[in-house]
This record gives C-alpha cells, sequence and structure tokens, in this order.
C-alpha cells in the first residue's frame, strides 16, 4: 500500500528514503549492493540509510509467517461492545492475547474492531467464550469469521 | 490450502528473521550452528512456498493524521461475493480484503486521513463496483496492536 499521507517532520524522509523502502517491500532480503546498483547509490549509504530507518523505528525488515503455517486455521473478525471501563483499556488486554493479532478501538456501532486467530473450532469457542467474553469490561462479542482471505498485506502497523 | 508445517530448523531461522530479516545469512547459520547454504535453501524455499514473507514495515505513528478505516461490504447477490472481493483485493490502498461470513459479506481494511478521505475512497473505489449493494464503515481512532508477524500469505 503506498502511503497517502506526509511522513511527521521529526523524520524527513526523502525519495531516496521511499525508494529503499519501496524495494524492501518487495523482497526485505535485497542486498544492499543490490540496492545501492538499483538506486545509483554506493553500497555504504544505502547501509547508512537503512540503520537511520530503522534506529527511528520508522521502518523494519520482518519474516512474516502465514498463519495457517503457524497451525491456526481460523480467522476472524470480532466487533466488541465495551461497558463500565474504556475502550483503550479493554484493548489493552485484549492485546495481551497472543491470539488476537490486531486491535483498534473505534467509533461506530461497536467500540472496538480485533483480528483473531484459533487452530480449530474448540480454541475458537474457548478465546471468544472464557477469555474474551470474560474479560472486564466486555459486554458483547460479534464475530465474523474469514471464508477466504484474498489480500493481507498491510504496510502500515504501530511498530 | 494446507501447507507444509515448518521443522525446527526453519522455525529457529523464522524466530531469527522476525526480530530483523536483515540479518546475514552467515551470522544466522552461526548462531544455530548450521551451514550458510542451509540457511540460504531454508529460506528460499520457505519463500516459495509462500509460509513466510519477507517485508518491510513502516511506523504508522510516523505518519501524521492516519487512522485505519475497517469497510464492511454487502453484495446484491451472494453469488457475486467472489467477484467483487477479487475486485477489491486488486485496489491498492486495500491492506485486508476477505470474503466473511456473519457480519457482511466482505470485509476490507484501509488507511485514511479523516471522515472525509474514508467518504471519497468507498465512494469512487469500493461503491462504483458492480454488483455492491451497500458498505458500512468505521474509523478507528487507536490502533492498539498488529502483530505484523503474522499474515495470511496468499498464494
Amino acid at each position: 500500500m503506498s502511503n497517502p499521507v506526509a511522513i511527521d517532520s521529526h523524520l524527513y524522509l526523502d525519495e531516496v528514503d521511499h525508494q529503499i523502502i519501496a524495494l524492501l517491500r518487495e523482497d526485505g532480503r535485497l542486498p544492499f549492493r543490490a540496492i545501492a546498483r538499483q538506486l545509483g547509490l554506493t553500497e555504504a549509504t544505502v547501509r547508512g540509510r537503512v540503520r537511520r530507518l530503522e534506529d527511528s523505528n520508522t521502518m523494519r525488515v520482518v519474516a512474516v509467517t502465514d498463519i495457517e503455517v503457524s497451525g491456526y486455521n481460523m480467522l476472524l473478525s470480532v466487533g466488541v461492545q465495551v461497558e463500565n471501563r474504556t475502550p483503550e483499556s479493554v484493548a489493552r488486554s485484549m492485546a495481551e492475547i497472543p491470539e488476537v493479532f490486531s486491535v483498534n478501538v473505534v467509533v461506530g456501532t461497536h467500540d472496538i474492531e480485533a483480528l483473531v486467530v484459533a487452530e480449530d473450532q474448540a480454541a475458537l469457542h474457548t478465546l471468544l467464550s472464557d477469555r474474551l467474553a470474560k474479560l472486564p469490561g466486555v459486554r458483547r462479542l460479534t464475530p465474523s469469521l474469514a471464508v477466504d482471505v484474498l489480500k493481507n498485506q498491510p504496510d502500515w502497523v504501530p511498530l | 490450502m494446507t501447507r507444509r508445517r515448518l521443522d525446527d530448523v526453519d522455525r529457529a531461522i523464522v524466530n531469527r528473521l522476525s526480530q530483523d530479516a536483515r540479518t546475514s545469512n552467515r551470522q544466522i547459520a552461526a548462531e544455530l550452528g548450521v551451514t550458510e547454504g542451509t540457511v540460504r535453501a531454508r529460506v528460499k524455499r520457505m519463500e516459495e512456498k509462500k509460509q513466510i514473507r519477507i517485508t518491510a514495515f513502516t511506523n504508522i505513528d510516523r505518519f501524521r493524521d492516519v487512522c485505519l478505516a475497517y469497510i464492511w461490504v454487502e453484495v446484491e447477490r451472494t453469488s457475486q461475493v467472489r467477484e467483487v472481493a477479487r475486485k477489491m483485493a486488486t485496489i491498492r490502498e486495500l491492506g485486508f480484503v476477505g470474503e466473511m461470513l456473519g457480519r457482511s459479506d466482505i470485509l476490507a481494511i484501509t488507511m485514511v486521513r479523516d471522515h472525509e478521505h474514508l467518504a471519497e475512497f468507498v465512494y469512487g473505489q469500493i461503491s462504483s463496483i458492480p454488483g455492491v449493494r451497500r458498505t458500512e464503515s468505521t474509523l478507528g481512532v487507536n490502533f492498539v496492536k498488529h502483530d505484523y508477524r503474522m499474515a495470511r500469505i496468499v498464494q
């Protein structure tokens, strides 16, 4: 996904930074030398730029493991309605559960939107009924099962 | 679609790469006590089999005034779900597109600046797809967690 917005001024990213990020999105293992050759820079420049992007917590290059390969066969979105507790604090409690891999406080019918994974139907039942539903502040859960994920490549994440 | 699980060596390599994928094959090999060739071959195989994907992520907190938007799409006829979802998957701005059971037919996730940008995006890119009956959007106010080391890697 492209970034449609300006980067915050505390770390100014120029065109070269964006080009490096774009190449690393395509192939995170692309050698510094290859990046340098493609962009007409020296290897030392590329190395320095990548280090600066990483040190400033602007970019990270990591391996993403397929959820099915990790043993999770089900992916669901879960809308959460909250009572007697702030959505922020319920969201933080949910975030501590490894199977809850994405949590967003939202405005709308629900107070929180989350994405969760489960190994199978029994594990899903335990996750929803015993762990999530029993968290203090959780009023109602509205789950929806993803029967097919056609795309899952977010480039934007809280690091 | 079931893919082979990873063995212990694969997992050790992935574990290292999910902390920092710029670590050299040589260094990983030294840490795990295997040859550099083994690391190289395994990484290549896992990538080819779409078990892992090595990529760059940028920090959403570094962007000014952006939030995630969840867009729920209902289609005219259930038989159109697949086709509409496929079209949506080609939209560059969408980071997630899933065919869903329950709340709606399709869920899409994207990043927008504000309500106005969201409305513009939905009107311009989603509502115009043939078969889309109605959409419902939710705007995120605080992105608390996203485990980016976990994703559905689409074949």
